[in-house]
């Protein structure tokens, strides 16, 4: 960032942030959909320091784990925050939980980061567009939330629980990650694609029978 | 559009989602993903799977004024994004229903490998050993029996093709890697394919290999 700190944080800001009280360890509290939703509408400066606060320590651990240092993890941080701003008109909660949406968003900056394509807006507007054709396998995983999926997580078995934690968390290739489990390569593949279709199969499932509840209602 | 039978391993989506493949593959997985619903629904799954992640990361503290630069970005106004040019597309690409993506990317003029083929490189900046490019397969040509030197993936993008696993049509993907060998048979109308394969070998050296034994029927 080629800005000047001082320059930039003007009085109005150092007021929201003792009013919220945030800036040094505070609590945040509010479900993050309704944050976002508030920025949305009421471009909320106090939502939006709950929501910086709540997620962009987590971002910079997560960004620090794929290979990041400290300040490249902390400007990413900073940057997904500020598309979270920029683009909460576009989040939809019906689609994605809050963590979901705002993962993606981190994502997309990383891998663009990696591709050192100097692009200057690659973000798409909304990332998760609705499908334009309604295949029968294209049930909105969306509305699934991510503490859903920690739940589905567990009825992996423990190999494949690594492998995919390791995937997502470390900045490995799968010979690394085979080398660091000292098993074959083909193995960590196998494992990961077994751990990845199972996972898809109940995500399907569940926003299946979810879709049929809301059909059922509606008739 | 007739039903996509044949997806991207999960695997190389989920490289994809790590930001681990090369330019000219992570165009084959964006073109696919264009076309197909199916594996868009994975790199869905992914980002679910990657916020069950962060959901129970253990934090690491940002900087002491990080809430108040913050804030102070988003008083900013927006920058106008640059306006990004799609390149001309060729005029051995016009006329012929491409993909949004594939519309976009850069390539290079073509060549002709062999009568009744030509190919176009990818035009990215050098990726390790990688090698992606289209190739253009006029309509009932076979390809004689070749084996693979390392992953290779083939998307087709109009035109269709078979082999001993099956008929690939638009927006089918084909994985070959080391070891694999087969004999594709082009179907009676054109076929263009894009090409991402990690060739271990020169890349001249490699496309010479494979063309050199076309034989037109
Ligand atoms: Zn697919």
């Amino acid at each position: 960032m080629s800005f000047d700190r001082d320059d930039l944080i003007g009085s109005s800001t150092r007021m929201i942030v003792a009013e919220t009280g945030l800036s040094r360890g505070g609590r945040p509290v509010g479900v993050p959909e309704a944050l976002i939703l508030r920025i949305a509408e009421g471009r909320d400066r106090a939502a939006y320091a709950q929501l910086f606060s709540q997620y962009a320590p987590k971002l910079k651990a997560f960004m620090m784990g794929r290979g990041l240092t400290a300040i490249e993890a902390e400007d990413l941080a900073q940057d997904a925050l500020l598309n979270v701003w920029r683009k909460a008109s576009y989040f939809d909660p019906s689609k994605a939980s809050a963590t979901t949406w705002i993962y993606s968003i981190a994502r997309n900056l990383h891998i663009d980061g990696l591709r050192k394509q100097k692009r200057a807006q690659t973000l798409p507007e909304d990332l998760w567009a609705p499908e334009p054709e309604q295949a029968p396998d294209t049930h909105l995983i969306g509305v699934q939330d991510a503490k859903t999926i920690g739940v589905l997580m567990q009825t992996l078995s423990p190999e494949q629980r690594e492998v995919v934690r390791l995937s997502f968390f470390e900045d490995l290739s799968h010979g690394d990650i085979a080398q660091a489990l000292s098993i074959p390569l083909g193995t960590v593949k196998s494992r990961l694609r077994l751990a990845l279709l199972r996972l898809r199969a109940a995500f399907e499932t569940r926003a299946e029978s979810k879709s049929a509840k809301i059909e059922s209602k509606s008739v | 559009m007739t039903a996509i039978n044949h997806h991207l391993d999960e695997v190389i989506l989920l490289d994809y989602h790590r930001g681990r493949l090369n330019a000219g593959q992570s165009l084959l997985v964006e073109t696919h993903l264009e076309m197909c619903p199916h594996c868009r629904t994975s790199l869905r799954l992914f980002d679910a799977i990657g916020a069950s992640m962060l959901e129970d990361i253990v934090p690491v503290d940002m900087a002491d004024d990080a809430l108040e630069l913050a804030l102070a970005r988003i008083e900013r106004p927006e920058e106008a994004p640059e306006p990004r040019v799609a390149p001309e597309l060729p005029a051995y690409l016009k006329g012929i229903d491409l993909p949004e993506s594939v519309r976009a990317a850069a390539f290079k003029p073509r060549y002709w490998g062999a009568p009744g083929v030509w190919m176009a490189h990818l035009d990215a900046p050098k990726d390790g050993r990688g090698l992606t490019y289209l190739m253009h397969v006029k309509g009932g040509m076979q390809m004689p029996v070749h084996d693979h030197q390392g992953l290779e993936m083939t998307l087709v993008l109009t035109g269709c093709f078979s082999d001993d696993r099956g008929a690939y049509h638009p927006g089918d993907c084909v994985s070959c890697d080391e070891g694999d060998h087969h004999s594709p048979l082009i179907a009676a109308d054109d076929c263009l394919c894009l090409i991402a394969a990690n060739a271990p070998i020169a890349p001249k050296t490699l496309l010479g290999k494979l063309l050199q034994p076309f034989a037109r029927i």
